[in-house]
């Protein structure tokens, strides 16, 4: 009587958990429109540090301080001034005559060798 | 489209891109380690759908500026 019933304990078990991670997902937003999601994604930014502070004074267990970096790749892409965006385009616009140079030089320094 | 409008929807964007992408990632490793005996599908499966569903909402957002609406008229 135990062994038939098991399997369909298992069964229920696992579609139990299955189900209750799928529901808590959908029932957070995450699996809901882009503006749900760039919500959720605030919240949890806010809601990172005080859990891992919590975690740490539970296993009293000191990380070391994150150094604070002041780099914001946002900012440094999208900046007015030497913009990501500007460096780049800069780039690929000198990149003929970079390349033509660096040919020049190289076929100069194997004619050298030769000499 | 002004661009500031068009700058916020691609954050928009790319923020809802990393939630489905977790969410699925998160999801797909769930499955398979309950249903699927530990394989490497179920999760890499999970994270497609995420980042499809992402490419939805992504492509639906950028495009809402330009669907027509309509309203039908009561007959009286």
């Amino acid at each position: 009587m135990a062994a038939k019933i098991l399997p369909v304990v298992k069964f229920a078990t696992k579609f139990t958990i299955a189900g209750g991670a799928l529901y808590v997902a959908y029932d957070s937003g995450l699996l809901g429109d882009g503006k749900e999601g760039s919500v959720v994604l605030g919240r949890a930014k806010a809601a990172f540090p005080p859990a891992v502070e919590e975690w740490m004074k539970y296993f009293s267990f000191e990380l070391p301080a994150t150094p604070k970096i002041e780099f914001s790749p946002l900012d440094a892409w999208n900046s007015v001034f030497h913009s990501g965006v500007q460096k780049s385009i800069h780039a690929l616009s000198v990149a003929p005559s970079t390349v033509s140079d660096y040919t020049k030089q190289g076929l100069q320094y194997v004619k050298d060798l030769t000499k | 489209m002004s661009e500031k409008e068009l700058g916020q929807k691609w954050d928009r964007c790319l923020a809802d891109c990393a939630v489905k992408f977790g969410t699925g990632l998160g999801l797909g490793i769930v499955f398979s380690v309950v249903f699927f005996k530990r394989r490497t599908w179920p999760i890499v499966f999970g994270t497609g759908l995420g980042l499809g569903m992402a490419y939805s909402n992504c492509q639906n957002d950028l495009r809402s500026r330009y669907v027509l609406h309509s309203k039908v008229a009561k007959e009286q």
